[in-house]
């Protein structure tokens, strides 16, 4: 069985990644894409890019930027999810796809009580739910959901006139009665330990920064802070790793040497839609998934198998999944944190770090392979 | 491969050398002079200073608080600069790779990264790994934990608490233990939002001095070399000379580290309230010689304030500057990122500046006393060499304080002081004592059987200048730096201290993450496969 291609043609490994490297040592403005891998995957990425002068950018991106334009537009205040799990009497779900953002929601957070041993006070857990668009109720077990609000629609209304009737300024007309409303402030108001759950998935920045913005406001009288769910294939162990190795998140190209970070400029799919680039790395180690742009462009592809692409990719390698063929480290949803994951059936499938170092390893241009 | 530093003026205090010497090296160690052996590789180091590699004991350089803070704030680095071939990303300002480099550059070559919390020491030692050049450590944060809180309760023993600690030591890697506003961050979940030294956390009914108390004579029991390092409570805060006090006092003749006392130097005195209390204690630390501290020197100019002391960070965020700032509820501490802006015509800031300047001169005794600006909460590590000069020349601090506001000079003694500290004292408080507070009999000195971290400085009279590019620098007796620049990248290790532990722990913290948590105790595992690097940890023997 195959696992590299040339055009479609099976090729041997080193074969395969000796062609990458031609393509990028040929290519004036390359980007590495995807980035669906573990925290080796994403480093070795990161250096390839550095070391050819790439752009690097997430295929959840757009997502994971709503909450970091955000903070670094008005600051945030956040809780880890064990955190929530052990203390919050009052959950604020905001909106839609948060069970589909994290499956394991309702086992983790809303079908249990608050732990007494932490808070005996508070050992009562009370679930709201802002515009779900559709119905919730039953995620929770034995826990009630107050759900206002069913259309997503109406979300950013609903928040804005809450936090204003939390400030004690007058609102319009609202979807809800202004007695319900302020009833509804004066639950949160009331919440020792709150904590207000959104998946960027589903919401603007506007919004998120209107939730942020009210659960600071909570913050003068009680304590309230936010639990903002993880998007998929890694992306925020990516952006931690981005974070630290170059200053910034994804969306940052060495172009002209140095990191410079812009959210529009480097786009991948922008670069590669505008014909501004002229080859592409994609990686989706975690699923086989294809990029969404469709303008031509030769691509070096390393994904899971069975991968369709619209266009053939010149190189395409099969790479092991982060966390089953090989030991990988990678973000929990569960923990909010970096975390070691072993291999549950290890194969010897090549994992992404070891493809992109055979890659950078047969660059034609100076310099080791020392970061 | 034998090298040989020749002829420099060697100041290792440690060993009680002051005087030109040649330094001999031989696989990566310092040897003693070899009877009749030709070097293979000279350095000519006549006229200059030869130090050991200096070690900083408490600087926040990696972990998710301050990679928040990189993402919080991409105005503040942005690139610039041209790619640098031998050492990549190294042109990326704050990033870990720019950070070996600045610090290698100044001669330094151990780091404490001192706020770890246990469930981020993956990410922690990750960040740690891609820092090159230098050696690196971490001090986990203990004392707002649901474990231990839960433990001191229901009245555990002291063993079972000691088992815990050296647990979580090992599984998170580190090489001492610290303690972040005792109760303070438990506390603020509560919304409790002042909170003293025998101050109670609610629903747990410890108070903030038994936590201490706790932490301390477990540490101390174990062996760790490293005595507990303290956080106080009511950092910033006018009057938080009292809680330093109290917290000195509370040592009870046990080894006990008081971090970044600077911020806590400060009385009520004057039109305004604020005042130093430097003087006072100063005393007290001369007076307590089971205790050290490190000082938390701040500088003027731009910076970020990244803390585990969620608490503190809170009440501080309406300060902010730039207008943003992140308040993180962790598992244990968490932690706030507030921007802010110290400036020279400030009172405040003034005051602070002299407060931390004086601390530094009053304590007598510069093996007690610690470098640091809490990088980069009182500055960025970057403005040790302008602190150097300050600490050695009277006559600068002179020039620095005429363009203060004289107001806030008077309510310090800074201008009376006339002490002036010495290239040996600056040679203690750097490398011989640091080492030995960190319990690393082979570091901070330049002895036979020392690791070859040596630095070589020019001997400038712009004491700035001399120490901010160093002339030499080897790690592990390798050369890293010429003239200031970093010619090429190593790996450094972090250094880790593993007492043992009764093996029932193991099934307790399991049972307790299941319980907790419905997780297994393994998420907060440090695997060195996971680091990537070649030998990533090296243990640091515990006295017991």
């Amino acid at each position: 069985m195959s696992h590299a291609w040339i055009d479609g043609r099976p090729v041997a490994l080193h074969v395969a990644t000796a062609e990458a490297a031609r393509l990028l040592a040929a290519s004036r403005v390359p980007v590495v894409a995807g980035l669906g891998t573990d925290i080796a995957g994403a480093r070795a990425a990161i250096a390839l890019a550095e070391r050819i002068g790439a752009s690097i950018d997430h295929m959840n991106s757009e997502t994971v930027l709503r909450d970091v334009e955000v903070m670094r537009a008005a600051g945030i205040m956040l809780t880890t999810p064990n955190e929530a799990r052990l203390r919050a009497d009052v959950l604020l779900m905001i909106g839609a796809g948060l069970v589909e953002a994290w499956p394991e929601l309702p086992e983790r957070l809303l079908m249990r009580p608050p732990m007494a041993q932490v808070d005996a006070i508070t050992a009562q857990r009370r679930i709201l739910w802002l515009c779900p668009g559709g119905d919730p109720t039953k995620l929770a077990g034995r826990a009630k959901v107050h759900v206002v609000g069913r259309n997503r629609k109406d979300l950013p209304v609903l928040l804005a006139a809450l936090r204003a009737r939390l400030a004690g300024r007058p609102v319009g007309k609202t979807l809800l009665a202004a007695k319900a409303l302020d009833a509804f402030a004066a639950e949160l108001r009331a919440a020792r330990f709150g904590v207000a759950v959104w998946s960027a998935a589903e919401l603007d920045t506007l919004t998120i920064e209107m939730l942020c913005g009210m659960v600071a406001d909570l913050n003068a009288t009680t304590r309230f802070t936010g639990l903002a769910l993880a998007a998929a294939d890694n992306a925020l162990g990516v952006l931690q790793a981005c974070g630290w190795m170059t200053g910034f998140p994804m969306r940052t190209s060495f172009g002209r040497g140095f990191p410079e970070h812009d959210t529009w400029r480097f786009d991948a799919a922008r670069l590669v839609e505008s014909g501004e680039a002229d080859c592409a790395v994609w990686i989706s180690a975690y699923r086989a998934a294809a990029p969404a742009w469709t303008r031509q462009v030769p691509m070096i592809a390393l994904t899971g198998q069975d991968a369709r692409f619209r266009q053939k990719p010149r190189v395409h390698i099969n790479v092991g999944q982060p966390g089953t063929d090989h030991d990988a480290v990678e973000h929990d949803a569960a923990t909010g944190t970096l975390v070691p994951a072993v291999a549950k059936d290890p194969s010897k499938a090549v994992s992404v770090a070891a493809a992109l170092a055979q890659i950078a390893a047969v660059l034609p241009s100076p310099g080791a392979w020392p970061c | 491969m034998l090298t040989r530093i020749k002829g420099g003026h060697a100041i290792d205090p440690a060993n009680g050398t002051h005087g030109v010497a040649d330094i001999w090296i031989r696989d990566g160690r310092i040897i003693e002079t070899p009877g009749g052996a030709r070097a293979d590789e000279t350095y000519d180091a006549a006229g200059k200073i030869v130090m050991a590699g200096a070690i900083d004991i408490h600087s926040h350089i990696a972990g998710s608080n301050v990679n928040a803070a990189r993402l919080l704030l991409p105005e503040l680095h942005r690139g610039t600069g041209a790619r640098r071939v031998q050492t990549p990303l190294s042109n990326a300002e704050w990033g870990t790779f720019q950070t070996g480099c600045l610090y290698a550059a100044m001669g330094f070559t151990t780091v404490v990264e001192p706020a770890v919390a246990p469930n981020d020491a993956l990410h922690a030692h990750l960040e740690l790994a891609d820092i090159p050049i230098i050696d690196k450590a971490t001090l986990s944060v203990l004392g707002n934990d649901d474990y231990l809180l839960d433990l001191m309760r229901a009245g555990a023993s002291a063993s079972h608490v000691r088992d815990y600690v050296a647990w979580t030591l090992a599984t998170s890697r580190a090489l001492g233990i610290k303690v972040i506003n005792a109760g303070g961050a438990a506390a603020f979940k509560a919304n409790v939002r002042e909170f003293s030294f025998d101050d109670v956390v609610p629903n747990y009914g410890v108070s903030s001095r038994a936590i201490v108390r706790t932490l301390q004579r477990a540490v101390h029991e174990l062996g760790v070399p490293h005595p507990l390092h303290v956080h106080c409570n009511n950092l910033g805060l006018a009057g938080s000379a009292g809680t330093a006090l109290a917290t000195i006092a509370a040592a009870e003749g046990l080894p006990l580290h008081l971090a970044h006392l600077q911020f806590y130097g400060y009385g009520k005195e004057g039109e305004r309230g604020f005042s130093s209390d430097a003087a006072r204690l100063a005393e007290a630390v001369n007076g307590a010689k089971s205790v050290t501290v490190d000082v938390g020197q701040v500088m003027f100019g731009q910076t970020v304030t990244i803390s585990s002391d969620v608490l503190r960070q809170f009440n501080a965020r309406n300060q902010a500057s730039p207008k943003k700032w992140v308040i993180f509820d962790g598992d244990g501490n968490g932690g706030g990122i507030v921007p802010y802006n110290y400036r020279a015509s400030d009172f405040y800031n003034a005051v602070q500046w002299c407060v931390g300047l004086e601390l530094f001169l009053l304590i007598e005794d510069p093996s007690r006393v610690f470098f640091t600006t809490d990088h980069p909460n009182g500055a960025p590590f970057t403005t040790y060499p302008e602190i150097f000069a300050l600490l050695m020349d009277r006559d600068l601090r002179a020039q620095w304080m005429a363009t203060l506001p004289p107001a806030a000079v008077a309510m310090t003694t800074l201008a009376s002081i006339r002490r002036e500290y010495s290239l040996n004292e600056i040679a203690t408080m750097t490398r011989a004592a640091p080492a030995r507070l960190l319990g690393l009999r082979d570091r901070g000195h330049l002895g036979a059987g020392a690791v070859a971290d040596i630095a070589v400085y020019a001997n400038d009279t712009d004491r700035a200048k001399m120490f901010r590019a160093a002339s030499l620098v080897f790690k592990d007796g390798e050369l890293v730096v010429r003239d200031g620049t970093v010619t090429q990248y190593r790996w450094g290790r972090a250094l880790t201290v593993a007492p043992g532990h009764d093996q029932t722990i193991e099934r307790r913290m399991q049972d307790y993450y299941s319980d907790r948590y419905g997780l297994p105790a393994d998420i907060m595992a440090v695997p060195a496969t996971a680091i990537g690097r070649p030998e990533p940890f090296e243990a640091v023997p515990c006295a017991k």
